[in-house]
C-alpha cells in the first residue's frame, strides 16, 4: 500500500554516513558500534549487518540472546559481539560456543561461565564499578574476580580480552573519577597477574568529548544513530543524521464547528469553525499521552500541535483552513528535511531524552529500510536471500 | 531458580473479568477489546481466554491486528471489528480474513462493498471528534447504505457505532442523543442495524443508558479500572498482568554514592542496591525513577536514580535480597503486588498507557 497507517523509515545510508563520521573522529581507537534494545529500536538484524557491511568488527548488544540472534544470521565470529547483563537462569554454553564475548560483574557471575566452558575457552571481558553502579566489580568485590580470571585462564577455561567500565556521564568531574577508580581496578588487575589487553569505558558522549578516555576502543551507540547527548547539542551541529523518522498517514479529515470539544475528557476545544486531520499514531507506538501540547508534526511542511489527548491508537491535529487530505503524509519526527521536528527536539518538549523517544516506538509500528545498503549483506537480509 | 523476568498474564482472571463484565452489562453483548497488543497483555492469548470466557467478538484498531490473530488461530467462529484504516484501504484483505470493518465515510463504504465484504458497521461521530463520520455527512453516508441495501449489494450494515469522550455524565448522554439521530438516520434509508454500540470500559460501568447492544469493553476485562477514584476491586476485577523481575546482582554503596545516569538519587547512608534488567526500551519510563517502589518478599522497596535503558536500580538497605530473588514491579494489589496506578500516577499518566506500552522485548507468558 502506499499511504501506510504508520511507518518508522531506517536510513541506512544516514547510519553509514554516521558510522564512517564516528569512526574518523575515534581514530585510530577501535569503535564498538551499540545495537541493545533492538538497536535503539531501529531493528537489530539490519542495523547490524549494515555495520558488518561498513567494516565494523565490534558489536555491543546487551544480552546473549541478542547476540545469538546475529549469529543465526550469519554474523560471523570475525565480528565480536559483546554482551554484559545477562539473566541469572542463562546458561552460557550456547554464547561460548558461538564465540560471544560475556562481560562479567563479579566472581559469582564468571564462576558460572567458566562452569559451563566444555572445548572452547569463554571470551571474557571484565566488569569495573565505577560509580554508576549497575554492572561491574566494585573495588572491594574486584580482587576476587581479578584473581579468578587469572586462574581460569592460566586453566586454559577462558581468555581474558577486556577491563570495561560504563560511565554515568553526570559531570566532567565524576566522569574522571569514575576513570580513576577504573585506572586503579586495571592497577590492581595487573598487581595480581593479569594481563590486560584491551581497555573500554567510554560511550557516546564521553568518547566525543573526553579523548582521554578513548582507550582502546568506543562504545558508540546514540551517536551512530543520531541522537548525541550532549545539552543543547545538535545531530546537524556535529554533522550527524537522525536515522528514524516517523511517519503517518492522515486516515481522516472532518470539518467542524467553533466550539467542537477534541479526544477525551474534550480537553481541546476548537476556536473556530475549522478541519480537524485524524493522526493514526497513539501511545501504544510510542507517542505519549504527555506529548499534548508539547509537541508539533509537520503535514505538507507546516507544523500543527496535537489537539486534545493523544489515545491509545490515534490523536488529531488542528489544521485550521489548510489543505490537508486523507492520505497525506505526517512526519512526527525526523531529520528536519520536511520542516518536522528532530527526535532530540521531540525528546526536549517530553523532557527526556531521544534515546527514549526511539527504544519506544512500538512493535505496530513497521521499520522500513531505506539507502544504499541495502544493496550489501543487508539488502540480501531484507529481501530474504541466504 | 531465578525468578522470571516479563509479565506473566493471570489467564483465570482474564476469564473471570470478562464474566464480571458480562454479567454487569447483560443484556447486552460484550465486545472484547484486544487492540495494542491485548493493551500489552499479548493480543492473541488475551483474545483466546475471552473466547474461552465466551466471547463472540473482538475489536482490533486495524485490519493487520485482526489479521495477526486469525492467523495465530482464532477461527471464524469468532467475529473481529476494525475500525482504523489505511487512507487507501481496499478492504479485500478484510474479506478474505473474515474481518469486519467499521466504516467512516462514503468512500470507506463504497469500497467494502466492492470487496464484498459481507457485513459493515458504520462508525459515526457523536463528539468525541476522531474516526467516525460527523454529523454534516452522516446523510450521504446513510444513503449510500441504504442504496447499496436496495441494489441487493452482498454487504450489509450490520452494526452502527460510536466512541465516548467520557468528558461528563452529561456529555456522554449528548453522544447518545446524537446516537439515536444516526439510528433514524438509517431507519429512514430502511437500515436497522443488528447492533448499536457505543459504552466503552468507563461508560458501559457509569452510564449504563448508553450499553445499547453491545459494550466495546478492554481496560475492564484486563482487570483495570478506568475510574481515577476507584480500584479495581472496587469493581469487583482482578487485575491480569503481573511484572516481575528477576534481581541480576546486588551491589553496595557508600553514603554520599550517586546511582545511575545523572547521579538523580545518593545514597544517604551506606546501603546495597538491586539491579533488575528492565529499562525505558522494554516501556518503564525514564522518570520513574525515585517515584516507585517494586515488591521483593514481603516488602516494598524504591527504584532510585534514572532508570536505564536496560535496567534499574532498587534500594534493599540491608534485606536479605539475592540475585536471582522476585522483583515485583506491579501486579494484583490485593495479593500485597504495587498497583500499575502508582506506576501511572508517578509519571502523570494513566493505567491504559503504562499497561499498553510495555514492549514487545518483555517476554510474556500465561498461567
Amino acid at each position: 500500500m502506499n499511504a501506510p497507517l504508520r511507518r518508522a523509515e531506517i536510513d541506512l545510508d544516514a547510519y553509514r554516513a554516521n558510522l564512517d563520521l564516528v569512526r574518523d573522529w575515534m581514530d585510530p581507537v577501535e569503535v564498538m558500534a551499540i545495537m541493545k534494545a533492538d538497536a535503539y529500536g531501529h531493528g537489530l538484524e539490519p542495523i547490524a549487518l549494515a555495520a558488518v557491511d561498513a567494516g565494523i568488527r565490534w558489536i555491543g548488544v546487551l544480552t546473549v540472546p541478542a547476540a545469538l540472534r546475529l549469529r543465526a544470521i550469519g554474523v560471523g565470529e570475525d565480528v565480536h559481539l559483546f554482551t554484559w547483563q545477562h539473566d541469572p537462569a542463562l546458561d552460557f554454553r550456547d554464547a561460548i560456543d558461538s564465540a560471544v564475548d560475556l562481560g562479567v560483574s563479579n566472581a559469582a557471575e564468571l564462576q558460572r561461565v567458566i562452569d559451563a566452558v566444555d572445548q572452547r575457552p569463554a571470551r571474557v571481558h571484565l566488569g569495573v564499578d565505577s560509580g554508576l553502579h549497575r554492572d561491574g566489580a566494585t573495588a572491594d568485590a574486584w580482587p576476587e574476580l581479578v584473581s579468578l580470571a587469572v586462574a581460569a585462564q592460566r586453566a586454559g577455561r577462558i581468555v581474558v580480552v577486556a577491563a570495561y567500565t560504563h560511565l554515568a556521564e553526570t559531570s566532567d568531574d565524576d566522569d574522571s573519577a569514575a576513570v580513576a577508580v577504573f585506572d586503579r581496578a586495571v592497577e590492581t588487575a595487573e598487581d595480581l597477574g593479569l594481563d590486560v589487553p584491551m581497555e573500554h569505558v567510554a560511550a557516546s558522549l564521553a568518547g566525543l568529548e573526553r579523548k582521554e578516555f578513548r582507550k582502546d576502543m568506543v562504545r558508540m551507540g546514540g551517536n551512530l544513530f543520531g541522537i548525541p547527548g550532549a545539552d543543547g547539542v545538535s545531530a546537524a551541529d556535529l554533522g550527524l543524521e537522525p536515522v528514524m523518522t516517523l511517519t503517518a498517514s492522515v486516515a481522516k479529515t472532518k470539518r467542524v464547528p467553533v466550539d467542537t470539544g477534541v479526544s477525551y475528557d474534550y480537553t481541546y476545544r476548537t476556536a473556530t469553525e475549522t478541519t480537524l486531520a485524524l493522526v493514526p499514531v497513539g501511545y501504544a507506538d510510542g507517542v505519549p499521552r504527555l506529548a499534548q501540547g508539547r509537541v508539533e508534526v509537520a503535514i505538507g511542511g507546516k507544523r500543527y500541535p496535537i489537539a486534545g489527548r493523544v489515545a491509545m491508537d490515534q490523536f488529531l491535529v488542528d489544521v485550521g483552513d489548510d489543505e490537508v487530505q486523507v492520505g497525506d503524509t505526517v512526519v512526527l519526527f525526523g531529520t528536519g528535511e520536511r520542516d518536522e521536528l528532530t527526535v532530540l527536539e521531540w525528546a526536549a518538549a517530553l523532557d527526556t531524552i531521544g534515546e527514549e523517544i526511539v527504544c519506544r516506538i512500538g512493535s505496530r509500528v513497521p521499520r522500513v529500510y531505506e539507502g544504499h545498503d541495502v544493496e550489501g549483506r543487508v539488502g540480501e537480509y531484507l529481501r530474504g536471500e541466504p | 531458580m531465578s525468578a522470571f523476568t516479563g509479565i506473566t498474564v493471570d489467564r483465570e482472571a482474564l476469564i473471570a473479568n470478562y464474566a464480571t463484565v458480562a454479567e454487569q452489562v447483560a443484556p447486552a453483548g460484550v465486545i472484547a477489546v484486544v487492540k495494542a497488543n491485548g493493551y500489552g497483555h499479548g493480543a492473541v492469548e488475551a483474545a483466546r481466554a475471552f473466547v474461552d470466557a465466551g466471547a463472540e467478538w473482538l475489536g482490533v484498531a486495524d485490519i493487520d491486528e485482526g489479521i495477526a490473530l486469525r492467523r495465530a488461530g482464532i477461527d471464524e467462529g469468532v467475529r473481529i471489528l476494525a475500525w482504523l484504516h489505511a487512507p487507501d484501504e481496499d478492504f479485500r484483505r478484510a474479506a478474505q480474513w473474515d474481518i469486519t470493518p467499521a466504516v467512516s465515510s462514503v468512500s470507506q463504504l463504497a469500497a467494502a462493498a466492492d470487496s464484498e465484504v459481507p457485513a459493515v458497521h458504520v462508525c459515526v461521530d457523536t463528539g468525541l471528534s476522531r474516526n467516525g463520520a460527523v454529523e454534516s455527512e452522516w446523510a450521504e453516508l446513510f444513503d449510500t447504505a441504504g442504496r447499496l441495501l436496495r441494489g441487493g449489494a452482498r454487504t450489509r450494515v450490520e452494526g452502527l457505532m460510536s466512541h465516548l469522550s467520557n468528558a461528563s455524565r452529561a456529555d456522554d448522554l449528548d453522544q447518545d442523543a446524537a446516537l439515536q439521530r444516526a439510528l433514524d438516520g438509517l431507519a429512514a434509508n430502511g437500515i436497522v442495524p443488528d447492533m448499536v454500540h457505543l459504552a466503552a470500559s468507563a461508560a458501559s460501568i457509569a452510564v449504563p443508558e448508553t450499553r445499547h447492544d453491545v459494550a466495546r469493553v478492554g481496560l475492564a476485562l484486563y482487570g483495570l479500572s478506568p475510574f481515577p477514584d476507584r480500584t479495581s476491586a472496587d469493581l469487583g476485577l482482578r487485575p491480569a498482568m503481573r511484572v516481575t523481575a528477576a534481581v541480576l546482582r546486588t551491589i553496595p554503596v557508600r553514603a554520599g554514592d550517586g546511582v545511575s545516569y545523572g547521579y538523580t538519587w545518593r545514597a544517604e547512608a551506606d546501603t546495597r542496591l538491586a539491579i533488575i534488567g528492565l529499562g525505558y526500551a522494554d516501556g518503564f519510563d525514564r522518570a520513574l525513577g525515585n517515584h516507585v517502589s517494586v515488591r521483593i518478599g514481603d516488602r516494598l522497596f524504591p527504584v532510585v536514580g534514572r532508570v536505564a535503558m536496560n535496567a534499574m536500580h532498587v534500594d534493599i538497605g540491608d534485606a536479605d535480597v539475592r540475585v536471582g530473588d522476585e522483583a515485583v514491579l506491579w501486579g494484583d494489589p490485593a495479593s500485597g503486588d504495587p498497583a500499575v496506578e502508582d506506576w501511572a500516577a508517578a509519571i502523570g499518566t494513566i493505567n491504559y498507557e503504562v499497561v499498553a506500552r510495555v514492549g514487545r522485548s518483555v517476554e510474556r507468558r500465561t498461567t
